[in-house]
């Protein structure tokens, strides 16, 4: 699971009224590097929940995320930046671990970078 | 706005003049993404490609919306009822190799569709099975979601960005997706709620502004003998598999289809049907053209059009044998052995759906428009774009 999805999951809960962000419990985080997208970052960037993401980052190991949003010119602007975005995005994997949901404490098995979100019967 | 939809629909229509060349490319791409080595990937899985078998094999026509919205007032829609579970979730886990090796054919207008989209879009695929479309635009950036593990498993382990996540309930912040896709998902849902409640997760979660595309089986099949292979449901099934007083859990002593006819349909033996020549005379027809319906053995006694069936899949011995699934199925009477094909012969519960059906269901909707809806190789079709954000 990269960064990018979880920026976008959101516990799913019955009753839950915020369910984002969850929480991460690393086991094991692995890279895998991906060609840079330029549109790409480009267009996530605005949805980007910053401190969710800079939060993950600093979780799976990554300090290079600064903790206030940075001005979207930095995108046309500083290359490295760019660089680095792109790497605590989607190329940094949680392997092994779990997502918790911030308000019950569910916990959301990930597992081989799969996570598994399915609720039991009774929490739909 | 309009300028999208204008694009999103000449996309379709353009795509038919060169679409020979497009099977050409589009059955190679299987990989993910953004990755830097699309080339390699291609050659990689070019070669079984342009059989365009039919990815979906579609069917039937629409039944009691009233009465069902009844039926299941006292139940949670998201709570997924009993007969999708075993006829849908479990088969699925139980044939996912099987069913992936015969499902690496892209069908046209899906790839049409996301080759259409804005470069840098993120694509939401709900129900991806085996992720065949998953990465299929190169520039954008895809995220699939399966309810079975098995067939995401298989998606995870060809590099793509999957989790398993329930199409009825997706785990998904509002708004965040540029696009989203479901293709072939929506007929294996038994209630009309929870066809509409899924189409309304596809539309929350994409931005304002977002495509979406939904395919589904259509009653109307073109290839009318298809429809002899599948069993039909019938109301009492109906009823008591779906109905309030359903039984959550029922001995499979007491369930006995009459029959299962013979089929080929899903590739017994690894050939999937050469389709070529049908999708060439596809071609010549309208993309929109609707096809000659009601064909009289699709209705039944009542008159109403019969529209919910299992579809038999066959899971070759060979491939049976390696996988312990089968062996419970056959045990619980999910499953049962066909000698004569020597194969494990599945039932899929399938609602295929009647002309207007999925403008039906959408027509309630105030946050999202109809930009397109057409007919093709036996599947309805429609896109949505939003028009709220929520």
């Amino acid at each position: 699971m990269r960064l990018l999805t979880h920026n976008m999951l959101s516990s799913n809960i019955k009753g839950v009224t915020n369910g984002f962000p969850l929480k991460i419990q690393v086991e094991k985080v692995v890279e895998k590097q991906v060609e840079i997208n330029h549109d790409f970052l480009r267009n996530i960037f605005p949805k980007i929940d910053w401190k969710a993401f800079s939060d993950a980052s600093r979780i799976m190991g990554y300090d290079e995320m600064p903790e206030e949003p940075p001005e979207p010119s930095v995108l046309e602007l500083n290359v490295e930046f760019l660089g680095k975005f792109h790497h605590a995005l989607l190329e940094l994997h949680l392997e092994e671990g779990a997502l918790l949901c911030p308000e019950t404490g569910r916990k959301f098995p990930v597992n081989k970078g799969i996570p598994n979100m399915l609720l039991l019967e009774d929490k739909v | 706005m309009i300028f999208k939809s204008l694009r999103a629909g000449r996309y379709v229509h353009q795509f038919w003049s060169k679409s020979t060349l497009f099977l050409d490319c589009i059955c190679g791409l299987g990989y993910s993404v953004i990755s830097s080595s699309m080339k390699e990937i291609k050659v990689k899985d070019a070669s079984p490609m342009c059989t365009l078998a039919p990815d979906t094999e579609p069917r039937i026509q629409s039944s009691s919306s009233v009465s069902e919205d009844r039926k299941c007032s006292s139940i949670s829609v998201k709570s997924t009822p009993e007969i999708e579970k075993k006829y849908v979730h479990h088969v699925y886990d139980a044939i996912a190799p099987h069913f992936s090796s015969t499902r690496f054919a892209k069908w046209p207008k899906v790839a049409a569709f996301l080759e259409s989209l804005p470069t840098g879009s993120l694509i939401l695929d709900a129900g991806c099975g085996n992720g065949k479309y998953l990465g299929l635009n190169s520039s954008c950036y895809f995220i699939g979601c399966d309810i079975s593990p098995s067939l995401i498993k298989i998606c995870a382990d060809r590099g793509h960005e999957v989790l398993v996540a329930d199409a009825v309930n997706l785990p998904y912040r509002t708004n965040f997706g540029d696009a989203a896709i479901s293709i072939a998902v929506l007929h294996h849902l038994s209630t009309e709620n929870r066809r509409k409640k899924a189409i309304e997760e596809l539309v929350r979660v994409v931005k304002k502004g977002g495509l979406v595309l939904i395919t589904v089986w259509a009653v109307e099949q073109e290839d009318k003998s298809l429809l002899t292979k599948w069993t039909p449901l019938t109301e009492r099934y109906l009823e008591e598999w779906i109905g309030p007083g359903s039984p959550r859990v029922r001995g499979p002593s007491s369930f006995t289809l009459e029959s299962i006819p013979e089929t080929e349909e899903n590739g017994l033996g690894g050939h999937p049907k050469d389709s070529r020549v049908s999708l060439t005379e596809n071609m010549q027809q309208s993309s929109r053209s609707t096809p000659q319906n009601e064909d009289d053995s699709m209705v039944s006694r009542d008159g109403k059009s019969q529209q919910e069936y299992f579809v038999p899949w066959h899971l070759p011995y060979h491939r049976a044998e390696v996988s312990g699934a089968s062996a419970g199925a056959l045990a619980n009477g999910l499953a049962k052995k066909d000698d004569k094909k020597g194969a494990v012969v599945y039932n899929r519960y399938y609602h295929v759906f009647g002309e207007g059906e999925l403008e039906r269901l959408v027509s309630g909707m105030d946050n999202a428009v109809i930009v397109d809806k057409f007919y093709d190789k036996s599947n309805w079709c429609i896109i949505l774009e939003k028009t709220l954000e929520g």
